[in-house]
């Protein structure tokens, strides 16, 4: 307090917010000082930990015998709107010279398969092919995420067989494990088994995007009473109820197929019952799921999230797309899986 | 990692209902009464809540900061959250109206500017109608908006049609029915599956307790 007296006396107010603040930042420019919404920086162990992990995951690939490629970095926006409308929306996009729309890489899974379809589409054999990099989405109105992010991911191209599925499945998870997730768990699903029912449901597209939603929030009873307005047969209504609870062991596949009709969903899950045989000891890590349904209908087979107790938001996903490669020209089937390198981050 | 679920139970015109409707499914707690804790936890410890801003609540959720809340459906509808809403759970009902001054016929009116809280919500019902409306958006005491000549109508929430009245405005159409809804971190749905499935059923269980 004396102290402060003898400043006021002394003619030096301490408290001039001018004076004050540059006396501080001294002659400190802030004006880059804030990075744009969505962004941030990695510095010393950050960006050392990621070289770490990356320099990890890279030896792991290697010795499993995948081959490392880095697609371009900016796509012609229709590689994505033909990929994944959704994130297409999401995509940092503008124009080139010829005032063509370009986009920023928002997504690894289209850019690869553009990549292959047009350089290697008539490469014989089954490519195994891994990549790492970051992705930028749009995070406008969302709260706290961020616009940049990184993926490491691995896809195996050429060839529609469950071993390829099991090969996936377990790459990621021994991934996980590599990187220190030996906790990390997998849901799997099958696209085909609400699909065999929404087809037979043959509704139009404004109901079915309904109804889709409505799977989506899990709320049994709004579903329910949506199903009747729509005239939907108790039979099927019935189905999609035990689907709604099909989360579990193989038991769950053994209650599904009891009640499931349609060829398509039977054979979604005759092929996770065979993923199931396939799985050895990694059948410990797995969650059955099929209580979710795939929105954006890009997936063809089996789709798997991974999931670990210690992460608030999922390590990674990932599925078959067998049609995605013919969007670009090559009527390949592939398998892969992406990791959120960010999510296994967080909390380190 | 916390043992318990956490849940955030809205301030304001909820929290006592929904404080009520987890009392009536057997999970007791104080409110948080007295004690200057962030968090509260039920009589049994299976629980923690905290209570916050109901529009925080979704933004909440979503991050996986907490792992459920209790959020009415007019700030699920109003923002696209990416979280699961297992049940509808039947209290703070209320409607979502669009109400104009008493006398004056919304038909006729050119350029019609509409002040709300809701914007998105109030575009979304326009654009369903083929109309469009120049939408004004406020913090609050929207029901004023029309008597000082900021806008012709307002889109906003109804309870007992009181403030509608001592304003001069009439509801013209509903714009939605809005209930409050148990919302789930998609993430905890599925790390967390026992847990949030018998919170699930026990509120379920009060809820349609008559049907």
């Amino acid at each position: 307090m004396e102290w402060y007296a003898e400043q006021i006396s002394s003619q030096k107010p301490f408290l001039d917010p001018q004076e004050g603040l540059s006396a501080f930042r001294g002659t400190m420019d802030t004006t880059f000082a804030a990075l744009p919404p969505g962004f941030r920086d990695l510095a010393f162990d950050d960006a050392a930990s990621r070289r770490t992990m990356d320099t990890l995951l890279a030896g792991m690939f290697a010795a499993r015998g995948f081959r490392e490629v880095l697609p371009s970095g900016i796509e012609f926006l229709d590689v994505y709107t033909r990929g994944n409308q959704s994130i297409s929306e999401r995509a940092f996009k503008f124009l080139d010279r010829e005032d063509r729309l370009l986009a920023l890489r928002a997504d690894f899974t289209p850019a690869v398969a553009r990549m292959v379809a047009t350089r290697f589409g008539s490469e014989a054999g089954v490519l195994r092919i891994w990549y790492s990099g970051n992705v930028f989405r749009r995070v406008e109105g969302r709260n706290g995420g961020y616009a940049e992010s990184w993926q490491v991911g691995a896809e195996l191209i050429g060839q529609e067989s469950i071993e390829h599925d099991c090969e996936t499945i377990v790459l990621a998870l021994e991934s996980l494990s590599a990187l220190g997730m030996e906790s990390a768990g997998v849901h799997i699903n099958h696209a085909g088994v609400f699909r065999g029912i929404l087809n037979a449901l043959d509704l139009p597209d404004g109901a079915r995007d309904r109804l889709k939603s409505e799977i989506d929030h899990k709320d049994a009873r709004a579903l329910a009473n949506h199903m009747e307005e729509l005239g939907v047969p108790a039979t099927i209504g019935e189905q999609v109820h035990v689907l709604a609870r099909c989360i579990g062991g193989v038991e769950v596949l053994h209650e599904a197929a009891g009640v499931l009709r349609h060829e398509e969903s039977q054979n979604a899950i005759a092929h996770l019952q065979s993923v199931a045989d396939r799985l050895g000891s990694w059948r410990d890590r797995v969650t059955f799921d099929l209580t979710e349904i795939d929105e954006l209908e890009y997936y063809t087979g089996i789709m798997f999230t991974l999931f670990s107790p210690a992460r608030r938001s999922p390590l990674g996903m990932g599925g078959r797309y067998d049609s995605l490669l013919r969007a670009f020209g090559s009527d390949r089937p592939a398998v892969g899986f992406s990791l959120f390198m960010d999510s296994i981050l967080e909390g380190r | 990692m916390r043992t318990t679920l956490l849940i955030a139970l809205p301030k304001g015109r909820l929290f006592d209902p929904a404080l009520g409707l987890l009392s009536r499914a057997g999970i007791s707690t104080d409110g948080g009464q007295g004690s200057r804790k962030l968090t509260f936890q039920d009589s049994e410890g299976i629980y923690e809540f905290v209570a916050l801003k109901p529009a925080d609540i979704p933004v909440y959720v979503e991050s996986g900061a907490v792992d459920a809340g209790i959020v009415g459906s007019d700030i699920l509808r109003e923002q696209d959250f990416s979280v699961y809403e297992p049940l509808d759970l039947h209290i703070g009902l209320c409607r979502m109206v669009l109400a104009a001054q008493d006398g004056v016929d919304l038909q006729q009116v050119q350029h019609m500017r509409i002040a709300t809280k809701y914007p998105r919500t109030a575009t979304r019902f326009f654009a369903a109608r083929s109309r469009h409306a120049h939408i004004v958006r406020l913090e609050g005491s929207v029901e004023i908006a029309p008597l000082l000549g900021l806008a012709d109508a307002i889109v906003d929430l109804v309870e007992t049609g009181r403030t509608l009245r001592e304003n001069g405005l009439t509801a013209v159409e509903d714009v939605s029915r809005v209930s409050a809804k148990l919302i789930v971190n998609r993430t905890a749905m599925k790390t967390r599956a026992g847990a949030v499935r018998s919170l699930i059923t026990l509120l379920d269980k009060v809820v349609y307790a008559n049907s």
